[in-house]
């Protein structure tokens, strides 16, 4: 254990010390037009893929704001009915597709070679084509506001025969069906890249699990998707097979089945819930013990309850389809209770991972609680909701909107921003502005439960989903309101958020390598990257090998099998005294004064 | 890979069961065959690492505990160049996913684009 003399005069060792200063080496990004279009690097790509999702993200927010607006006040005020189910179709549909599931690619994109010390994903022009799949697709989705007829009108689940030839004639239909198709192509064929990447990209000493959490998530995501995403193409060719040339797989007055199609999507619909969740309980895992600055709290139980909530989230899918009447009650709700466990045991590790440590409150961090409380809400309300008997009164009402909304929404905002703030200085070289965070953090979480916490009560007492009016009965009007005013508060947290990102463009990119002190590899290489990434790397011996390479003069802090490594390299790189001095936003570089700072590695 | 492969005969054997339990109980034929197919997608995989760990030395230094990075000295892998394939590889596809509800001749430009593209990526990659 360090004392306070020791702190004084530690010889803790930067990523700089080794690898140079900030802004000696040039990041491989493309500079030209031509060169973005063209490119196969994995970062370009990733970067491609979160501003795309960002700006998805913006217009599937601004849907949202004109479907808030519509139901401040009972009565029609700005859109018709129609337009109205064109709106929630298009929002549920761009914010699952086109935004949630495309951020953890950016992610998975970006960091995973970062993260196992590898100089690109496994098949980099494959990579490019999902981008732009993803990119073609989404396109094709808005583009159904402008055909006769308007976007697709039917939900974001298309159930038939409501989606079929009869039910919803018009081309915005066939286009979104069309979009669903690229875009889930393009998510097949980005799982198969993570999957080869970390199966066999690794660096040496990277064994699996020595990964970080957030690449093993991505990883089992990996597998869920190229579980779920071909049945949906599949059903959706099928549904669009009903619609042109006249099959008849949904039809039931000739023989098809509308459930066929229900049990179709859900078996690619609910792993899709934990296909967008596990990447941010990822994000989450890296941020909370970097700013606690402890070990992550049951490395391995992380490890195995990802893969539990793997394996069991592709046997509950019929439990969004209870009040069919058709499905086996009692296999479903306890398989939906079941995946309560794992995930409990994540929550409980991520408290564990805070409890005892020397925590600052920087933005991710502030993101990162965010998340911990909404997802909780979520949580508790969905094991609610998996309960048959609950389930028959609360179905297709505002009390299942406002859980999902907690429970992905939250999950993704809140870990999105989290993620945001915290590799920002990874990608740009500068760092996010301490104080625009917290206040764009306060922002969205007062605007995020103003928002949704009151959709459980108006559940609660009956407003059904996917209606453009209600009567002024049962609070309706008073809960409506409030979600309207949430929904302002949220769009002007963006303010202070874009902010942000303008004041650090106006400012140098003098980050640095390692700006928060954190654990995982993608911080031994320079901000931003460099092509293919490292031109050095630290010995790996445990799943924080930043956190070994600064404390590599004390061996009793480090994880067992460095000093033989640094004995086979030739010794520990001398520090050059920038180790111990603290990044811009004065997080503890320099453990405070009891010493309780970064516990040893287990 | 040892840990590799025990993953993927561990996605064989949870769907092999799940499916199996499900067709019994389940009363639902569309996911008892979904469940058994990802059973078999599984399968495929475990097969095929399986096979790669019998024909490649063993344990690679991304498996052992105690590698370093000077262990994997060589050639990591073959980077490709920038290339304009993957976008007009995509905008055939599109054309031709797009062009069947249209109803026009884009199909037939799509599967055109497409067939190029892939045979000049195979062409790239002969090289």
């Amino acid at each position: 254990m360090t004392t306070l003399d020791d702190a004084r005069n530690l010889r803790l060792i930067s990523v700089e010390d080794v690898i140079g200063p900030p802004g000696t080496t040039r990041s491989g990004l493309p500079r030209t037009l031509s060169g973005w279009l063209t490119t196969t690097d994995h970062k370009a790509i990733g970067i491609a893929y979160a501003v795309t999702s960002l700006l998805f993200f913006a217009i599937g927010g601004a849907l949202a704001d004109i479907m808030r607006t519509e139901l401040a006040r009972p009565g029609m005020q700005i859109v018709d009915e129609s337009t109205y189910n064109s709106l929630f179709t298009i929002h549920g549909s761009v914010m699952v597709y086109l935004f949630a599931v495309p951020f953890g690619f950016a992610l998975a994109n970006y960091l995973i070679p970062l993260q196992i010390g590898a100089p690109d994903l496994a098949f980099p022009r494959l990579n490019a084509l999902s981008y732009w799949l993803y990119l073609f697709g989404g396109t094709i989705m808005l583009l159904g506001f402008l055909t006769e007829g308007g976007a697709a009108d039917f939900g974001w689940f298309a159930y038939p025969p409501l989606s079929g030839p009869n039910g919803s004639p018009g081309l915005g239909a066939d286009l979104w069906i069309v979009s669903i198709i690229l875009t889930g192509t393009s998510g097949t064929l980005g799982a198969v890249n993570v999957i080869t990447t970390v199966t066999m990209l690794r660096a040496p000493g990277m064994t699996l699990f020595r990964m970080p959490i957030l690449t093993w998530n991505l990883f089992l995501t990996s597998f869920m998707i190229l579980v779920a995403f071909p049945v949906l193409t599949g059903a959706l060719i099928m549904l669009e097979a009903d619609r042109l040339f006249g099959a008849h797989f949904f039809d039931p007055t000739a023989g098809g089945s509308p459930l066929l199609f229900q049990h179709l999507f859900w078996f690619f619909g609910h792993p899709e819930v934990y296909i967008v969740a596990l990447p941010f309980f990822g994000v989450v895992t890296e941020i909370l013990p970097v700013f606690s600055r402890q070990p992550v709290f049951g490395y391995k139980g992380l490890v195995l309850a990802t893969l539990a909530i793997s394996a069991l989230s592709t046997s509950v899918w019929a439990h969004h389809m209870f009040v069919t009447g058709q499905v086996v009650l009692p296999f479903f709700a306890a398989t939906s209770m079941l995946i309560a466990v794992p995930t409990g045991v994540k929550v409980f590790n991520w408290i564990g991972t805070t409890w005892g440590g020397s925590l600052s409150f920087e933005p991710p961090m502030l993101f990162a609680i965010g998340f911990l409380i909404t997802f909780v809400v979520g949580g508790v309300t969905g094991v609610m909701l998996a309960s048959p008997t609950l389930d028959f009164n609360l179905s297709d009402t505002y009390f299942v909107v406002a859980h999902f909304h907690y429970v992905m929404g939250g999950t993704v905002v809140f870990a999105l921003f989290a993620a945001i703030y915290f590799w920002w200085p990874k990608v740009t070289g500068r760092m996010l502005s301490k104080r625009l965070g917290t206040i764009h953090f306060w922002l969205v979480i007062i605007g995020f439960n103003l928002t949704f916490f009151f959709m459980h009560l108006l559940g609660r007492e009956g407003m059904p989903r996917r209606v453009a009016d209600y009567e002024p009965a049962d609070n309706f009007e008073r809960w409506n309101l409030i979600a309207t005013i949430g929904a302002l508060v949220l769009t002007v947290s963006f303010v202070p958020f874009i902010a942000a990102i303008i004041k650090s463009f106006r400012e140098p990119p003098t980050a640095g390598a390692d700006p928060w002190h954190a654990n995982s590899l993608e911080w031994a290489t320079s901000s931003p990257p460099p092509s293919h990434n490292f031109t050095w790397l630290p010995p790996i011996r445990s799943e924080r090998p930043v956190f070994d390479l600064r404390w590599s003069h004390y061996p009793e802090h480090t994880a067992p099998g460095m000093s033989e490594a640094w004995a086979a390299r030739g010794g520990v790189p001398p520090p050059n005294g920038n180790g111990g001095v603290p990044p811009p936003n004065g997080n503890g570089g320099v453990p405070p004064p009891n010493g309780s700072d970064e516990e040893p590695a287990p | 890979m040892r840990l590799e492969l025990i993953l993927w005969i561990g996605v064989t054997v949870h769907f092999a069961w799940i499916g199996v339990l499900y067709a019994f109980i389940g009363d639902d034929p569309a996911g008892a065959a979904l469940l058994i197919i990802a059973a078999g997608l599984g399968g495929l995989v475990a097969g095929w690492t399986w096979s790669w760990r019998r024909r490649h030395h063993q344990p690679r230094p991304e498996d052992l505990v105690d590698a370093d990075a000077a262990d994997a000295i060589g050639v990591v892998g073959v980077y490709p160049t920038a290339s304009l394939r993957p976008l007009a590889l995509a905008v055939g596809m599109t054309a031709t996913v797009l062009g069947i509800p249209l109803g026009s001749w884009m199909v037939i430009a799509g599967v055109a684009i497409t067939a190029s593209q892939v045979a000049l990526l195979v062409r790239d990659a002969d090289q």
